[in-house]
């Protein structure tokens, strides 16, 4: 994002709220993480423990969307950056 | 939203702290998260459809680039009829 626009003081009280929502960000992928997870990995309710095999699930639930995240992430960097310079890039 | 990936704001250079060129700017930050995440739980939703293994399959990675620039470009043809319609309204 571009706040090269504001002055320093401005900067700085941005820089303040953008901290705030980062970590609102976090907590809310968090919880939307959980609950994907959840409801993929655990369909067993005859033990109170996740089994070996669901905790697997779990850690490759939250690892796949990790690496999935950062996928979209990388693509929509590129998106923007030619959407920014112009030139419009529809193919694939 | 003109100004969104476009960088409106450029001018002026003051140190005081302006509210709402600061609240612009937020917005539109705002406005680029939210299209992220939702991107990020659409595309998971489209192509991610297992959880057996922790690392990204070629097809789901290919699925994934696909998906973002889908995205974009339902992004920019909603976008387009919702400037159409706007358009039409000032008119009346």
């Amino acid at each position: 994002m571009d706040f090269s626009g504001l002055s320093p003081a401005e900067q700085a009280q941005v820089t303040k709220i953008v901290e705030k929502r980062q970590f609102q960000g976090f907590l809310s992928m968090y919880g939307k993480l959980v609950e994907k997870c959840f409801q993929t990995c655990v369909n067993d309710f005859t033990s109170k423990s996740l089994s070996s095999k669901e905790d697997q699930c779990v850690n490759n639930c939250a690892a796949k969307f990790m690496a999935h995240s950062e996928r979209v992430s990388a693509r929509f960097a590129e998106m923007n950056a030619d959407v920014m310079s112009g030139q419009k890039n529809v193919s694939g | 939203m003109a100004s969104l990936f476009g960088g409106g704001a450029s001018s002026s250079s003051s140190n005081a702290l302006n509210q709402e060129r600061l609240d612009m700017a937020l917005t539109e930050m705002d406005t680029v998260t939210d299209l992220f995440n939702r991107m990020v739980s659409s595309c998971q939703s489209k192509c991610i459809a297992r959880y057996a293994e922790a690392e990204l399959s070629k097809g789901e990675s290919v699925c994934i680039d696909r998906c973002v620039a889908k995205y974009h470009a339902v992004y920019a043809a909603v976008g387009e009829k919702l400037k159409i319609r706007g358009e039409g309204q000032q008119q009346r």
